[in-house]
């Protein structure tokens, strides 16, 4: 079931096209991820989703309903550039953004102190933020994205600027609130957190969606045609190849994409009968591979992935 | 719009102000300073705190010196026998403040005399040796004309002028003086009021910009929410500061003269007889006049509000556009243009606010807040004037709201460089 559904969304700001007829759906329970180069929209489309920016064109919606202020209360969200007030509470702070996320104040009280409790950070509640460490302040962060108990987390580059042990927490929350039936959409254009983490993604590249889908699909999808060759001796056979694109190709060693349906046994008999194969092997390429090969010159055509 | 959120804003931007540090000392310190000077005014009055200077006469005339001396037996003394050069010494060395030589012609001729001083004592101590010289002489030349009693005493009369003030509730005493400069008081404190606040309110948005916790906040609020949270989170601020002033200032205003009437006659009862004498120059009733009517506290409020409501709009607004305060400057001076011009003219309404110029400015929306308040405490303005002034107000406050909420919406979220007059008018287009 998609919980938010993006049709065909257009924001142009004045002639930059910052996100041109984008769709794509994440589901219940799912992590997505929004990959893509810096500049690519990612934010813009996040920011359309939690109705801080409105689309041109298009529809957003949250659990089938237009996004709006009914639909913020729904999400968490934590942008890319965090910040809180530096002269305020914690407590007082995290109670005044919580209620704005429209939680009544004695809720808000008791999902605060669990959360504080949770983060070992009670003892911070008197103090101002601008007494806190950066590691601190982005835990308060934390809890004020998530305290109002939203269906939906939507991170914006979440891990640019963690240490690797905050990382690592950050990944465990995240999986463990998808556990419990929560959705994340998070953006990041780093692909090893992506495929540790991610149910679907949708890869942008200059304010379009490249690439949707499955994770695991998408793998498959590329790993059913991509070769692995290792080999001594004259490798002009190669060129000779036609509908293949070669990567990371070696003297001795080529990695083969096929792009249309011809036997890869084929290949394997041309090279047999010019050198002598050392190793033949059928992979998934990298996310980082796709992402180059969709987003790169060499782009690949929508049409061939779906 | 979603008037909870509003509240919530509003209410963390009152209490987060009104609890610092800054904000109590400043309520608490601006009446401790009027106090202290309406202390200063009764103190000054009734004690003689100029040191008498000593100005030598040498009297060709032989009738002045005496006349002089009468009038101020400190003051002047009969140095007649000396001659110039040793006067001009004493002066030198400061055992006399100064010197004149009256000579004959300033009788028979009315020729002006000479001071010769060692420069100093001011216009005051100057314009009264001016006095008691014309008084002198006159007596002089009067007795020397050997005119009659009957005409000597025309000369002595000195015919005041008693003005009242005549309105529907009926005859009070004229206080002119201090109703124009209570207009101009009011004139200015709205002034000050609008600045001061405005540029409080645009500091909170630019905070936020820097912070970042904006994009946190927008994800929760409507950008228009939040600038009317905010605003009106200061003005309520602003109220709290201006109603405990004024509160305050009408206590002490109605205690002021009883209790200046009570420590005067404290002290005169233990003073001699000739200082008391002098003190009772001083009328304490004199204090009534700084009771200010309610109305006229009502007025204040309305015009600061609205006023404040048109300035402060815009305030936010260009704490949107810019990430620091310095950025800011090149879009206050335009902003700040009108309330300056207001400012500067209330000089010219409170000597005359009843000219063309004044009824103008005081309807003028952009300067009506300081310059309107003037002339309601000053004179009496018909009450068309000031219904019009008030509509007025309120139409241009929705025009500057509605053009502030667009600059606002796009400007919270942009960062980089920051943007010229042509961009904003680009921002203003797009929302």
């Amino acid at each position: 079931m998609a919980i938010i559904e993006v049709k065909n969304v257009r924001k142009h700001f004045g002639k930059t096209k910052a996100v041109n007829d984008v769709s794509f759906e994440v589901n219940k329970g799912r992590i997505f991820g929004l990959l893509g180069p810096n500049g690519a929209g990612k934010t813009t489309t996040i920011r359309m989703i939690n109705y801080i920016l409105s689309p041109d064109n298009g529809e957003i919606t949250i659990n089938g309903i237009v996004a709006s202020p009914e639909t913020q209360k729904a999400i968490g969200y934590m942008p890319e550039e965090r910040g809180l007030y530096k002269k305020m509470k914690v407590f007082d702070q995290l109670m005044y953004l919580t209620q704005l996320k429209g939680m009544d104040s004695k809720k808000a009280k008791e999902a605060i102190n669990y959360w504080l409790e949770r983060f070992d950070a009670s003892d911070w509640k008197d103090k101002e933020i601008s007494e806190l460490s950066k590691g601190m302040s982005q835990k308060i962060q934390f809890i004020a994205t998530i305290a109002h108990d939203p269906d939906i987390y939507i991170f914006d580059e979440p891990f640019s600027g963690l240490d690797p042990i905050n990382s690592e927490t950050l990944k465990e929350i995240i999986i463990e609130l998808r556990d419990s039936g929560k959705t994340i959409l998070f953006s990041t254009h780093r692909m090893e957190q992506v495929e540790q983490m991610c149910d679907d993604i949708c890869l942008f590249n200059q304010g379009e969606a490249v690439l949707t889908g499955n994770l695991r699909h998408i793998k498959a999808s590329f790993g059913e045609n991509t070769i692995n060759l290792e080999f001594e001796g004259n490798g002009a056979f190669l060129d000779t190849l036609e509908n293949v694109r070669i990567n990371n190709r070696s003297t001795n060693f080529a990695e083969i994409r096929v792009l249309d349906q011809q036997n890869m046994q084929d290949i394997l008999k041309l090279a047999m009968e010019h050198a002598e194969i050392h190793k033949f092997e059928r992979i998934e390429p990298s996310l980082t591979e796709i992402f180059i090969s969709t987003v790169g010159d060499d782009n690949i055509k929508k049409a061939e992935i779906k | 719009m979603n008037f909870q959120k509003i509240w919530l804003v509003l209410k963390r931007e009152y209490l987060t102000r009104v609890k610092s540090k800054s904000f109590i000392l400043v309520t608490a310190l601006t009446p401790l300073a009027f106090v202290a000077f309406i202390g200063m005014v009764v103190f000054f009055s009734i004690s003689q705190t100029e040191v008498e200077k000593q100005i030598g006469i040498q009297d060709q005339t032989g009738v002045l010196v005496e006349k002089l001396i009468s009038l101020n037996e400190t003051r002047y003394f009969d140095v007649s026998s000396e001659p110039v050069d040793s006067l001009r010494k004493k002066t030198i060395d400061g055992d006399l403040d100064g010197f004149i030589v009256l000579t004959d012609s300033v009788l028979s001729a009315g020729k002006s005399p000479t001071l010769v001083h060692g420069g100093s004592g001011g216009i005051a101590f100057i314009s009264a040796i001016r006095g008691d010289i014309r008084d002198a002489v006159r007596e002089a030349q009067l007795e020397r004309a050997n005119v009659s009693e009957e005409v000597r005493n025309i000369f002595e009369s000195r015919t005041g002028l008693e003005a009242i003030k005549l309105t529907e509730e009926g005859e009070s005493k004229d206080n002119s003086f201090v109703a124009s400069s209570l207009g101009f008081i009011l004139g200015l404190m709205i002034f000050l009021g609008i600045f001061f606040y405005g540029a409080w309110l645009m500091r909170s948005v630019i905070e936020e910009k820097t912070n970042r916790v904006l994009e946190v906040i927008a994800s929760s609020v409507k950008p228009i929410e939040l600038m009317f949270g905010k605003l009106f989170g200061v003005l309520s601020i602003a109220l709290t500061q201006f109603v405990i002033w004024i509160v305050l200032y009408t206590g002490i205003s109605i205690a002021a003269a009883p209790l200046a009437g009570m420590i005067m006659e404290a002290q005169m009862s233990s003073m001699p007889a000739e200082a008391s004498e002098a003190a009772s120059a001083f009328d304490p009733s004199v204090l009534e006049n700084f009771i200010v009517q309610p109305s006229i506290f009502f007025f204040f409020i309305l015009f600061f509000l609205l006023g404040f409501l048109i300035y402060s709009a815009i305030f936010a607004a260009i704490g949107a556009a810019v990430e620091n305060e310095q950025d800011s400057q090149q879009f206050m001076l335009p902003v700040g243009l009108p309330i300056f011009a207001a400012y500067m003219l209330n000089t010219k309404v409170m000597q005359a606010p009843d000219s063309t110029l004044s009824t103008i400015v005081s309807l003028f929306p952009l300067t009506a807040p300081i310059n309107m308040i003037s002339r309601i405490a000053s004179t009496s303005v018909p009450i068309w004037q000031i219904l019009l002034s008030i509509i007025l107000m309120i139409l241009t406050f929705l025009g500057t709201m509605w053009l502030a909420a667009k600059v606002y919406r796009v400007g919270i979220l942009m960062y980089g460089k920051k943007p010229s007059f042509k961009e904003l008018a680009k921002w203003i287009k797009q929302g």
